[in-house]
């Protein structure tokens, strides 16, 4: 796809992920860096490509991955404060995936975004473990979005 | 006294007082009945075989002896009673009681008595004829017991002759029908058959008169203001002791409520078949509209080569073309008015995978699809969409971790008419064999409080309506396990509807 070459971006130094809070003075200036980093997961990808175009432009850094799976192995190495991620997905779903990175990185910020009303059971499945994300419904217009993360960041 | 026997018995009883006699003591001696005769204060007399038969007795043991021995104690006041009538000339007939055999063991008998009178017309004493009723009494009760349970029973139970002429009526058929048993008993029982139905009872007497019983036959009757009741009923032959059929008794059922949660769970099916439906066409709209909303976002950037705003329109335009012909296909499906249009199949399967191509792409599920039907065939759309939609929805959901999905439609040539066949086949986990037999039943599921258990009974009430046929075959042999579904549809389908929705 055309977008995908602007989008993915890796940066020079990687921070201790997750983010360990005995760290120094120093190494928590460097753990700024992690900051506004988006892991921005959706198996249509026209959307997950403009989505981080648009991300990019808007000062984050952003990565992409189209499944579950690919999004835990990037995040391992990306080291994102956000997830952005759809719900219905092929093999791991939004919710499952936004729970294995949390158990990553605790402080990890989630946000849930679906086109579909017929989600309630993964949500709730979610709830009984004891996690709860924000949410938000496609199509989310560009400026709500950001502010959302922003948003999210502030909490 | 040789003489006259020989006489009676070529020329049939003489009718000398001797003879009389004679003649008279061997029917008494002959008689089932107990006959015995007592005089005035209740000392027998004479006592029959009859009598020694049915109490126990020996005549020896009872002549001159007081009838009260063969009466329950708590009883004797009655022979006060029958020894005053008796005095008085007077006769008791079929007086019932209770008396008591030489074991003691008392029974229900019915006792005739009259007075018997010497030549000058003094009463001189009673004979009594007794018989035992034990028997009649248990059939009248066992007849009283089954005419309660019929009156009682809630259900219509008529009885006919073969010429359809109700014989009987109970409190069940004049509720269900209205009418009371003198207006109808005698009638035919064509008054309770709609005009369009007659045929059904030359149909039903026939099968009758071959001895045949017809069970749980569901059919419309009408009540005497006219109402059309839906009822199920079963029909057998009654029989007399030689087995030939002399006339049928009839149990109808009104199931007019029972129909009624049939319709409503129908008409829920399709409203969780549309929310299913609905669900699977957000997420294709609102996907394309995420895409379009960031592409014009994108496009409207400052610092844009006029190349990228124009690539970022084009996207943006296919992506709303997509939009528009995921509406097309699938909104279609809520025009339907309900009633018949001809169609390919092929184009509604093609719909309902539509709606559901991200559900199947995101469970790994590939889709082979052959279409062969060329030809277009009579069909409710609608209910065609929701049919295939239950079929696929359970082949999803059947194949969590992927497999092959297979679709087939081809025409299939009939000596009744030729048809389309759909056979649609999963590779998913498969019905286990105790399970397959209840699948097409309402309420029943095996994915716990995800399913609704109405899915595929509604599949096959909708296949049926289109005088088709569904059937399903399945195994849960670990690396062959799958469940096909083949469905045939008539191409004179739509034509037999009416007629089978008639019926």
């Amino acid at each position: 796809m055309i977008y995908s070459g602007s989008v993915i971006c890796i940066p020079p130094s990687l921070p201790p992920w997750p983010p360990d809070s005995t760290k120094s003075a120093s190494e928590a200036h460097q753990s700024s860096l992690q900051e506004r980093r988006v892991l921005v997961v959706d198996d249509e990808r026209l959307l997950s490509e403009t989505t981080a175009a648009i991300l990019t432009r808007a000062g984050f850094k952003t990565m992409v991955a189209y499944d579950g799976f690919s999004a835990l192995e990037k995040a391992a190495k990306f080291r994102p404060e956000f997830l952005l991620t759809d719900i219905m997905m092929p093999a791991m779903n939004g919710v499952e995936l936004a729970i294995a990175l949390t158990k990553m990185s605790p402080v990890i910020k989630i946000l849930l975004v679906s086109g579909q009303a017929g989600i309630s059971d993964i949500l709730e499945e979610s709830r009984q473990q004891g996690f709860e994300f924000p949410l938000l419904a496609k199509p989310i217009h560009p400026l709500k979005l950001i502010e959302s993360l922003n948003a999210l960041k502030e909490n | 006294m040789v003489e006259s026997n020989t006489a009676s018995s070529r020329q049939g009883p003489d009718f000398t007082d001797e003879g009389m006699r004679n003649f008279l003591a061997a029917i008494i001696a002959s008689s089932d009945d107990a006959i015995v005769s007592k005089d005035l204060n209740g000392i027998v007399s004479s006592w029959n075989e009859g009598a020694r038969r049915i109490f126990g007795y020996a005549p020896e043991e009872m002549i001159g002896q007081p009838i009260l021995r063969i009466i329950p104690p708590e009883l004797h006041y009655e022979e006060d009673f029958i020894l005053s009538k008796i005095r008085s000339g007077e006769r008791i007939d079929h007086f019932e009681t209770i008396r008591m055999k030489k074991n003691g063991e008392r029974f229900p008998i019915s006792v005739t008595i009259s007075p018997v009178k010497d030549e000058s017309e003094t009463i001189v004493g009673a004979s009594k004829i007794a018989r035992d009723i034990s028997e009649r009494r248990r059939l009248d009760e066992s007849r009283y017991r089954l005419a309660a349970i019929v009156d009682s029973a809630d259900d219509a139970i008529i009885s006919k002759d073969l010429n359809g002429i109700i014989t009987s009526w109970n409190n069940g058929a004049r509720r269900l029908f209205g009418y009371q048993p003198e207006e109808i008993v005698g009638q035919s029982i064509l008054k309770l058959i709609p005009d369009d139905l007659r045929h059904e009872e030359e149909e039903i007497l026939r099968r009758l008169r071959a001895g045949d019983n017809i069970e749980h036959y569901e059919t419309t009757r009408v009540s005497k203001n006219g109402d059309l009741r839906e009822v199920s009923i079963t029909i057998s032959p009654i029989l007399n002791s030689e087995g030939e059929v002399i006339g049928a008794s009839k149990i109808a059922r009104d199931v007019s409520n029972q129909k009624k949660v049939e319709r409503l769970a129908i008409e829920a099916e399709k409203i969780a078949t549309t929310g299913r439906m609905a669900a699977a066409i957000a997420h294709e709209i609102n996907n394309p509209l995420a895409s379009v909303l960031n592409l014009i976002f994108l496009a409207r950037q400052p610092g844009l080569s006029p190349q990228e705003i124009q690539s970022f329109l084009e996207t943006a335009e296919s992506e709303l073309e997509r939009v528009s012909h995921i509406a097309r296909q699938t909104l279609g499906y809520y025009r339907d008015t309900g009633s018949p249009s001809e169609v390919h199949l092929k184009d509604l399967m093609e719909n309902v995978l539509s709606v559901y191509r991200s559900k199947l792409l995101s469970h790994s599920i590939t889709v082979d699809s052959k279409f062969s039907d060329l030809r277009k065939i009579r069909v409710r759309a609608g209910e065609i969409v929701q049919i295939f939609s239950n079929v696929i929805c359970n082949a999803i959901d059947a194949m969590p971790g992927g497999g092959l999905l297979s679709i087939r439609t081809t025409r299939i040539v009939r000596m009744n008419g030729d048809a389309i066949q759909v056979v649609i086949a999963d590779q998913g986990s498969g019905i286990r064999r105790e399970h397959l037999d209840k699948v097409f039943e309402p309420f029943f599921t095996t994915k716990g409080n995800l399913g609704t258990g109405i899915g595929l009974w509604v599949a096959r009430q909708l296949v049926e309506r289109h005088g088709g046929q569904i059937s399903i075959s399945s195994t849960t042999d670990p690396g062959s396990s799958g469940t096909t579904v083949t469905m045939t549809f008539p191409f004179r389908g739509a034509e037999e509807t009416n007629v089978a929705e008639a019926l």
